[in-house]
Order: structure tokens, then C-alpha cells, then sequence
């Protein structure tokens, strides 16, 4: 299938050809309103697998909120209500035969502020294969932390310290450790919402490598303020301006060559 | 006398704050160069602490001093026998001041005349003295504060620092009580136990490790060869089974509603739970004690009647259930606070691995909550060892030495209460009884908080 045209099929909400080969997650007229405030308006999108996508825009345009569409997190939220389709593999995820629990287990997160639980790194790393039942036997599930520590490239700077409360490292070793532990329950897709804007440049480059070691197994779906570091790790950038879904493309493409000015406006700093 | 004293006081303070601002305003208008400090309140202020604080001082070391020196002087007008008995010398003093302000009924013999005359002639110069003191004083401080108003002058840093000191004295008001505390109660415990004079006293193992307690045997002086008994361990395990019971009573029910409420209900339900949880907390404790003994005990009665039980018509099941009740609240309402203090960020992270509501609230929440959901546990049982009114109605006087929640029991508070009701001596050992068993009190519920304290800090789970 020629490019330009998936593009355009991805930009125009009524679109109901079959997504391009290799799509992980499908959106489509997917609307978001929080009470009375409509925050996402009529989003359709596809998303490829094994693949960084990261979504931009101003604050309040709505990626998060979407993003958040993707593993039914809004949930939690009591005012919030979806209206629209969005499938994973071809399957609704808002069908209400649909355990959300499996849903979470499929699709991880990694949120904005690091938020290791007040425990030990092991039993950090160890909470999502214990309530899931991923390992069968204690030597099991060490060897799924071990694997997911190594994974999340936290390994070396911990494997002495185990037992040691999550919370005493250091800001990006707290980020690197939520991701070993939203790997840990082998998840399809992993959200990252701002997962590098509490932490320092060095800290930043650690995490944006391991993103990019990481997308050769997951589905990786990034919301980002810095255009830099979109520019930097993904494939894919989709632009939101408030509530709707201006432009989505090739990275390179969206960033030298937009097809809407909003989007050029955006990425040239006139705005936003 | 007062009045003036606290009128001139007042008067000094004001006019000190207004005349220091005031001549700081001028100071910042001179012509030198360089603006003022401080801000001209804050001269206003250093004066007036200047002149508040030496008068309050002089007046509140002055005037008990005056009185024990106006008592002596005129007590030295009776014979020196006097000093000797209490009694006899207060009743004296009583006539003195009576004649003082013209109240004596009678005829005073020459002696009392004296003594009364010598009293006011007293009181009216340490009166004066204290007064001129206090007032000179103040005007020293109103003078070395204004003269001191200069642009360079620190006045800003002193009055903080002068806050500073006022803050510490109230916290060391709240210490010094406490110390206090445990020191009149302790004095009079080692007199229970050590006062060669007392009779019947018991040793420090018999109170301790005995297993009878009849303080009430031996009523009057002549029966002292009536044994009493100064057995400790019926009341502490009467105590500790009823607490026992309360906590097993509150702690699921308080810490299940503070669940709820915190992470199920919603939002207009608990505007309207939360307030009624908290009026049980209001409930005055004998309300709740002949609800124990009206209501909750001939319950249990006809529950152990049908199940073939004879349960005491006061029974520590009763009164345990009762005070359960009356420490809901606070279990429920610290717990619940606690664990709205929970960062959202925690939930998120779990519900993101797909922990479903109860796994987050065990494996999560609960831990990161756990040392305030203890402190509101070990506040709720010092109120259920301190309770009393509950277990006077419910559970009874009877000091059984038994485990048995169907049993009458009774408790350390309420021996305490039932010692100290009606008239007493001071001299007898059964009066004294009740500091020896208010120390142990206060020593078992230390001994809790210390062993909570070490609970929390080595389970905690902390977040930041």
C-alpha cells in the first residue's frame, strides 16, 4: 500500500479501511469527555507494532488522555466517559466481556512522575508476575526479575541491593525500575507518559536507549512535551492541538516536512 | 490592687508600641543616608515586649511570694505552737483574713487584732512594692526600647527572636506538665509502698504478682487486723481482656468502614457517612455504658441462654463490645485520613499492572498506610485501657482473675474510681492504692507505645 495513502486514511475519521499490516492498536472517531468537557474529539488513529510512537502537542490538547484510553486507566476517574472503538489485535478493548485487568496486563504503563511502590526493587519488579500468576515457582520469578532488570538496563547498578526499598534510588533509576516492572508482566504495548520529564539528561539518555533496545519486542506509545526527544526515539509522531488529532506521520516527515500549518506553527515553537 | 497593676501594664504596652512605630517613622525620615532596618512595627513591637514581659514576670513571681510572707508575718503574732498543726493554723489564718476585711463575727481576742492589723499593713507594702517594681521596670524596658530606634538597629531579628522564645516556653508548659504528672503520681506510689508509717501496706511483689485485690476489706482503723489484699493481676487482666475485646470489635469494623469509605464509596456517600461515624465519637461514655448495660448485655445473656451458657448479667463481653464501639471512630477516621494520604501515583502504578481494587488496597495502599493506621490503633486502645464509665456500668466491680470474656471482670480505672470516690484519708493504704495502680497504667500504656513505635519503624513502607 502506497504510504501517503494510509496517511490519509489515518487522518480522515470516517476512514474504515482495514488497518496497514503490522498494526497493534486501532482508534477510531474515539471521543473522550471529562463531564461536561469534551477533551478528545473524534481521534482515529493506527498504530504499528514493535515501534516507538510518540504523540506531542501543547499541555491540555488531550495525548495523555488518550493515552490513557489505551489501557482504560480513565476508568479510575469517575466523570470520564469513551465513546468510540479502539482495538488491540482487532479486539475491543471497551467490549464489556473484556476483563480490564487482562487489558492492564497486555498493555503497561510508565507514568510522568516515577512511582515505585514503597517496597523492596525485587518485590517492585515482582508485584505484577505475583498477582497474575506468571511464575510458577519462587526460582521462576526470580528469573523474571532478573530478566526484566536486565531488560530495563537497572541490572548492574541493583543486583546487590534487592532487598533495598525502591524508593531510595536515585529519580531515573526509580523510572528505569517502574519499566523493568511493567515489563516484567510481558506486556504487547507500553505506554510512557512523559517518562522522562522529572529527570535529568543523563538520566533522560538512559531511558530514551532503552526505549529504543526495547522496541524490537513492545509496542511502545510515548507522550512527550520535548519535540527533541520525539524526534530523537520514534518512528511515528502524531500531533494533538486541543482535543483533536491534527497530523500523524513518519517522524521525519512531521518534523521537516508537516502537512498542516498548525503542526508546522507547533514544531517551529510559534505556539504551544 | 490587680486591676491597676494589669490597667497600667496595659497602658505602658500600648503606649510603648506607638510611641517606639511612631519615632521609627520619624528616624526613616532623617535626612542620613540609609533606610531603617526594620520596619517600624517591629520597634513598635520590641518595646512593647520590653515592657510586657519584666511586669508580667514581676507580678506573676510577686504575688504568691507576698502571700506566704503576709501569712508568716501574721501568724507570728500567735504562739510558735501553731506552726506545728496544720489544721488549727489554717483555721487561724481563715479568722485573720476574715477580720482583715471586716467579715470576723464576734468579739477577736487582742492576739487575732494584732495579727490582722499586721496582715493588711503587710499586704498594702508588698502590694505597693510590687507594684513600683513592676512599673519601674516597664519604664526601664519602654526606655532602653525607644532609645534604642535607629536605622541600624535589629529590631526585626530580636522580636523574632523574642517569638522564638515565647513558642518554646508554651512547649515546655506541655512537658513540664507531663513531668509533673509523673512525678506527684510517682511520689505518692513510693509512699504506698515504702511509707514506714502506712499500715497494711503491701511489698512491691505482692502488689505486683498478687492475685487477690480487696483493697476494700479493712474500712476503718480498728478492723486493721482484717487482711487486705493488694493484688495487681486480677485488674490487669481484667483490663486487658476488655481492651482485648474492643480492639477485636473495632479493629475490622474501623478499619473495613475507613476502607470503604477512602477507596469504594462514593463521593456523596461519604459527605454523609463520615459526619455520623464521627458522632459515635461524641457520645458521652456513660451514654454508651447503659446502652452496655441496658441494652448489649441482656443480648448476650439470651444468646448464651439458648446456646446453654450462663453468662453474668455484667459481663466483660459486654462491656469489651460496647467500648469496641466507642473506639470506632477513631480507627476509622485516622485510618481513613491516612490512607486518603496515599499518593494517587501508588494506585495508578498498580492498576497500570493490572492489580485489581483489593490486590492495590492489600499489597499497596495498606502497607504505605500502615504506621498512621497503627498510631490510630494504638490511640484507640489507650482510650479503651483509659475508659472507665463503660466497664463501672457493664462489667462490674468483681476482681476475677479469669480469661473467661463471660465473667465479671473489672479493670484498673475503675479500682481507681471506686477507691477515690467519697470521702478519704491520705494516710491510708487503700487511698494510695490508687497512684500505685495509676503509675502501673501509665507505665503498661508506654510500654505499648514503645512496642507500637518499633512495629511501625520496622514494617514501614515509606513513600515520599
Amino acid at each position: 500500500m502506497d504510504m501517503s495513502t494510509v496517511e490519509h486514511a489515518m487522518l480522515t475519521p470516517s476512514a474504515t479501511s482495514a488497518p496497514a499490516s503490522g498494526t497493534k492498536v486501532t482508534a477510531r472517531a474515539c471521543n473522550v469527555y471529562y463531564g461536561e468537557k469534551h477533551a478528545l474529539k473524534d481521534v482515529s488513529v493506527d498504530i504499528p507494532e514493535r515501534s516507538i510512537t510518540a504523540f506531542i502537542g501543547p499541555s491540555g490538547c488531550g495525548k495523555s488522555t488518550f493515552l490513557r484510553c489505551i489501557n482504560r486507566m480513565n476508568d479510575t476517574i469517575a466523570s470520564c466517559r469513551v465513546t468510540g472503538k479502539i482495538e488491540i489485535d482487532g479486539q475491543d478493548i471497551y467490549d464489556p466481556a473484556l476483563d480490564v485487568v487482562q487489558l492492564r496486563a497486555r498493555v503497561g504503563m510508565v507514568f510522568q512522575k516515577p512511582n515505585p511502590f514503597p517496597k523492596s526493587i525485587y518485590e517492585n519488579v515482582a508485584y505484577g508476575p505475583r498477582i497474575h500468576g506468571i511464575a510458577k515457582s519462587k526460582s521462576d520469578l526470580d528469573e523474571v526479575v532478573i530478566s526484566s532488570l536486565e531488560k530495563a538496563g537497572l541490572l548492574k547498578e541493583v543486583k546487590d541491593r534487592l532487598n533495598d526499598s525502591g524508593t531510595g534510588l536515585s529519580g531515573g533509576q526509580q523510572q528505569r525500575l517502574c519499566i523493568a516492572r511493567a515489563i516484567a508482566v510481558s506486556p504487547e504495548v507500553i505506554l510512557m507518559d512523559e517518562p522522562c520529564s522529572a529527570l535529568d539528561p543523563i538520566a533522560t539518555a538512559k531511558v530514551e536507549e532503552l526505549m529504543d533496545e526495547l522496541k524490537a519486542n513492545y509496542t511502545i506509545i510515548i507522550v512527550t512535551h520535548s519535540m527533541q526527544q520525539a524526534a530523537r526515539v520514534s518512528q511515528r509522531t502524531a500531533f494533538f492541538h486541543l482535543g483533536n488529532l491534527v497530523e500523524v506521520g513518519d517522524t521525519r516527515q512531521i518534523f521537516t516536512n508537516p502537512k498542516e500549518q498548525r503542526t508546522q506553527d507547533y514544531i517551529t515553537g510559534r505556539f504551544g | 490592687m490587680s486591676g491597676i497593676y494589669f490597667t497600667t501594664m496595659a497602658v505602658l504596652v500600648l503606649a510603648g508600641f506607638y510611641l517606639s512605630s511612631r519615632r521609627a517613622v520619624g528616624v526613616s525620615r532623617e535626612a542620613s543616608a540609609g533606610s531603617l532596618h526594620s520596619l517600624p512595627v517591629y520597634h513598635g513591637l520590641y518595646t512593647a515586649a520590653l515592657v510586657f514581659v519584666p511586669m508580667l514576670l514581676v507580678f506573676a513571681v510577686g504575688a504568691p511570694l507576698l502571700d506566704r510572707i503576709a501569712n508568716s508575718a501574721a501568724l507570728a503574732a500567735f504562739p510558735s505552737s501553731l506552726a506545728t498543726d496544720e489544721l488549727h493554723r489554717g483555721a487561724t489564718l481563715r479568722d485573720v483574713y476574715n477580720l482583715a476585711a471586716n467579715q470576723y463575727s464576734g468579739a477577736p481576742s487582742l492576739e487575732l487584732q494584732n495579727a490582722a492589723e499586721t496582715l493588711k499593713s503587710t499586704l498594702s507594702l508588698g502590694r505597693w512594692t510590687i507594684f513600683g517594681l513592676g512599673v519601674a521596670l516597664g519604664l526601664a524596658g519602654f526606655a532602653l526600647g525607644f532609645t534604642s530606634i535607629d536605622k541600624q538597629f535589629r529590631a526585626r531579628n530580636r522580636f523574632e527572636r523574642f517569638v522564638l522564645i515565647v513558642l518554646f516556653a508554651c512547649a515546655t508548659v506541655a512537658i513540664l506538665t507531663t513531668v509533673g504528672i509523673v512525678f506527684s503520681v510517682l511520689y505518692e506510689t513510693i509512699r504506698f509502698f515504702f511509707d514506714p508509717s502506712l499500715k497494711g501496706r503491701p511489698t512491691v511483689t505482692d502488689f505486683l504478682f498478687g492475685t487477690e485485690w480487696n483493697p476494700q476489706a479493712a474500712l476503718r482503723a480498728d478492723q486493721g487486723d482484717i487482711k487486705t489484699a493488694f493484688g495487681f493481676v486480677p485488674l490487669l487482666t481484667g483490663t486487658l481482656l476488655i481492651t482485648l475485646i474492643a480492639i477485636l470489635v473495632a479493629g475490622p469494623l474501623g478499619l473495613f468502614s475507613a476502607i470503604y469509605l477512602s477507596e469504594y464509596a462514593t463521593p456523596r456517600i461519604r459527605a454523609f457517612a463520615k459526619p455520623i461515624l464521627e458522632i459515635l465519637a461524641g457520645i458521652p461514655t456513660v451514654v454508651l455504658g447503659f446502652f452496655a448495660a441496658l441494652t448489649v448485655a441482656p443480648i448476650i445473656r439470651g444468646w448464651g441462654h439458648h446456646v446453654g451458657l450462663d453468662i453474668a448479667s455484667e459481663s466483660a463481653l459486654a462491656a469489651g463490645v460496647v467500648m469496641g464501639m466507642m473506639i470506632i471512630p477513631f480507627i476509622s477516621s485516622l485510618s481513613d485520613d491516612v490512607i486518603n494520604a496515599v499518593p494517587q501515583s501508588l494506585r495508578d502504578g498498580a492498576y497500570a499492572l493490572g492489580a485489581t481494587k483489593s490486590e492495590t488496597i492489600r499489597n499497596v495502599i495498606l502497607p504505605a498506610a500502615l504506621p498512621g493506621i497503627v498510631s490510630a490503633f494504638m490511640l484507640a486502645i489507650s482510650r479503651a485501657i483509659g475508659e472507665t464509665m463503660i466497664v463501672v456500668m457493664a462489667a462490674g466491680l468483681a476482681a476475677n482473675l479469669t480469661f473467661n470474656p463471660l465473667d465479671a471482670v473489672t479493670t484498673i480505672t475503675v479500682q481507681i474510681k471506686t477507691i477515690l470516690v467519697g470521702d478519704q484519708e491520705f494516710d491510708s493504704a487503700k487511698t494510695l492504692a490508687a497512684f500505685a495502680l495509676g503509675f502501673v497504667l501509665f507505665f503498661v500504656t508506654l510500654v505499648l507505645n514503645v512496642i507500637a513505635l518499633a512495629i511501625v519503624r520496622r514494617y514501614r513502607e515509606q513513600y515520599d
